[in-house]
């Protein structure tokens, strides 16, 4: 696998400063020259006679993502080095709507009101600094309202993406993406179209794209699609990697739970049709969303144990929050009955096995119901069987 | 002189999405617009009003490291959106300072509209953590959830007012 070399300037701040112009100068040169800058433009979106932004910020959609996931791709990008938006969910629907409202009132959004009062446009100096006031408006409001920063925070996922969300290879994702977004483009050229007849067209630069024009960008995107295969088909991508779990011995565990440590949170993963009863305190997950949401509520000195059947799992999926210790019950249920709930009786044993036999049955017996909350639990013999095998998880971002 | 058309949308498309892409490549991050404004008003309350932007959960998290929350990729960023802006207008013969506006809407409803929309979109921004630049372009091409969560609401919004405020276009 080739090194990865981007992000380029990931480390030297002074650099990456620098670039920021550059980039930034780019970025007001492309969107005025898409006609970004023209409110009315930008408006049309919304009357449906002039579907520009849909067509310009979904092709840049398309290159950026279809890019970052190809170099994710063949290794040459490292991911983990990303700034990925962090999902809170509620505050982006609903900050998502009425940024939207703001934008047909305005007819500019924040980036484009700047270069629209770069060219001159007064109504883009106004929506510019009303932003200003919105800003210092939210701020106050935080400090007003606390219901606002629960909404702020609410719906928290983390650095989420669709394609480890959906469970979908991130190849697969990108393609499905791509052949949407194709699908779109050609809707909304006939949209526009039966749109401009109805209203008198304002005059907002070229007219239809030309259809020699059309047939050109129908190939260049088969051609990204072609390629976006060929790398797709070579390795994983931009999804985070699943992350390593340490392993906790079924005593050890029953341990904890009878001294009740407050960090302790357990989840039950097993399939949703096996009704057999879990270990007490544990939460059983049916969704992946589930376990996102009490994992992100469960502050970061938890201590994460998760079971299934049989202890199968090794690795906690790559959308769990990130810096959590996270642990797989040895033996999973089944080494939870064997050892903790039943524990076999052994045959002829030495003192060091008795003494650790007589601290099993007397967690057996606390979790049966059997005896009520025994003393000698809380100093287990060093002898033991299931020796602490605690691996700090060292992954985060 | 006669202004040069706007770019074939699709191209400028592809140019904007080369651009968000080396951006991503060079600097680790995407573009964006909205923190522009709170670094200015973190660093005048800061002045200001010291203690009472340190402790907003807004603005406070701008001053944590002590740094200047102007000497940011973002802030720099937008100085050169406005540089190129206003190099793209003025090398197009496009820079005029007008209104744009609608035939049936006086030029100070048209800014008071805008200035509207300003103020509902600042607060917007800064709830949903950015706007179309910072969420729906740069989170989009990640494919970051909430981004496009957000994205589709910001369509939704836009398509659910813009009835009430034809009167400024057409």
């Amino acid at each position: 696998m080739t090194e990865a070399i981007f992000p380029l300037l990931f480390g030297s701040e002074e650099l990456r400063l620098l670039t920021a112009i550059g980039l930034g100068f780019l970025f007001g040169f492309t969107l005025e020259r898409a006609g970004f800058g023209n409110a009315r433009k930008l408006a049309a979106q919304f009357y449906l006679h002039d579907m520009t932004v849909f067509k310009v910020m979904f092709t840049a959609i398309l290159v950026a993502m279809v890019g970052l996931y190809s170099f994710s791709a063949i290794g040459l990008l490292d991911m983990s080095r990303m700034w990925i938006n962090p999902t809170f969910m509620w505050a982006q629907v609903i900050g998502g709507f009425m940024l939207g409202a703001g934008f047909i009132m305005s007819g500019l959004c924040p980036g484009t009101s700047v270069v629209s009062a770069a060219s001159g446009r007064w109504d883009g100096l106004m929506t510019f600094g009303g932003i200003f006031v919105g800003s210092f408006l939210f701020a106050v409001f935080m400090d007003w309202f606390p219901a606002l920063g629960s909404l702020y925070s609410g719906g928290s996922m983390g650095e989420s993406v669709l394609p480890a969300l959906l469970h979908v290879p991130a190849p697969v994702f990108v393609l499905g993406v791509v052949i949407m977004a194709g699908a779109a483009f050609v809707g909304a050229e006939k949209v526009e179209r039966i749109f401009r007849q109805r209203h008198e067209p304002v005059e907002l630069g070229p007219k239809q794209t030309p259809r020699t024009a059309r047939y050109k960008f129908a190939i260049a995107g088969a051609l990204v699609v072609v390629a976006l295969v060929a790398t797709g088909a070579t390795a994983p991508s931009l999804e985070r990697p699943a992350q390593p779990m340490g392993e906790v011995a079924p005593l050890d565990l029953a341990q904890e739970i009878i001294v009740g440590n407050p960090n302790l949170v357990i989840l039950d993963l097993r399939s949703e049709n096996d009704s057999a009863p879990g270990i007490p305190g544990s939460t059983r997950i049916t969704s992946d969303f589930a376990a996102q949401q009490l994992l992100n509520s469960a502050g970061s000195a938890a201590r994460v144990v998760v079971y299934d059947e049989t202890g199968s799992l090794e690795l906690a999926p790559a959308t769990w929050p990130a810096g959590l210790a996270y642990y797989s019950l040895v033996g999973g249920l089944q080494g939870w009955k064997t050892d903790v709930v039943t524990p076999a009786e052994p045959s002829g044993y030495g003192t060091a096995e008795r003494e650790f036999i007589l601290w099993q049955n007397q967690i057996a017996g606390f979790f049966s119901g059997a005896a009520v909350r025994p003393s000698a639990v809380a100093a287990p013999p060093v002898v033991a069987g299931g020796a602490k095998k605690k691996k700090k998880k060292s992954m985060g971002c | 002189m006669k202004a040069k058309p706007y770019w074939n949308p699709y191209m400028a498309g592809v140019l904007l999405g080369l651009t968000l892409l080396a951006t991503f490549l060079i600097a680790g991050q995407g573009l964006g617009a909205s923190a522009f404004p709170k670094r200015v008003l973190a660093t005048v309350g800061s002045e200001v009003v010291p203690e009472w932007t340190a402790s907003n959960p807004s603005l406070g998290m701008y001053l944590e490291d002590d740094s200047n929350p102007l000497r940011n990729w973002l802030v720099i960023e937008v100085v050169g959106v406005m540089l190129g802006g206003l190099l793209g207008a003025l090398s197009a013969g496009r820079f005029k300072p007008t209104v744009e506006k609608g035939p049936r809407i006086s030029t100070r409803g048209r800014l008071m509209y805008a200035a509207g929309g300003g103020v509902i979109m600042g607060f917007a921004a800064a709830l949903a953590r950015g706007c179309t630049s910072g969420q729906a372009l740069s989170g989009g091409a990640l494919l970051a959830t909430g981004s496009w969560a957000f994205m589709m609401m910001v369509f939704a919004g836009g398509y659910a007012f813009a009835y009430l405020v034809r009167r400024q276009w057409t």
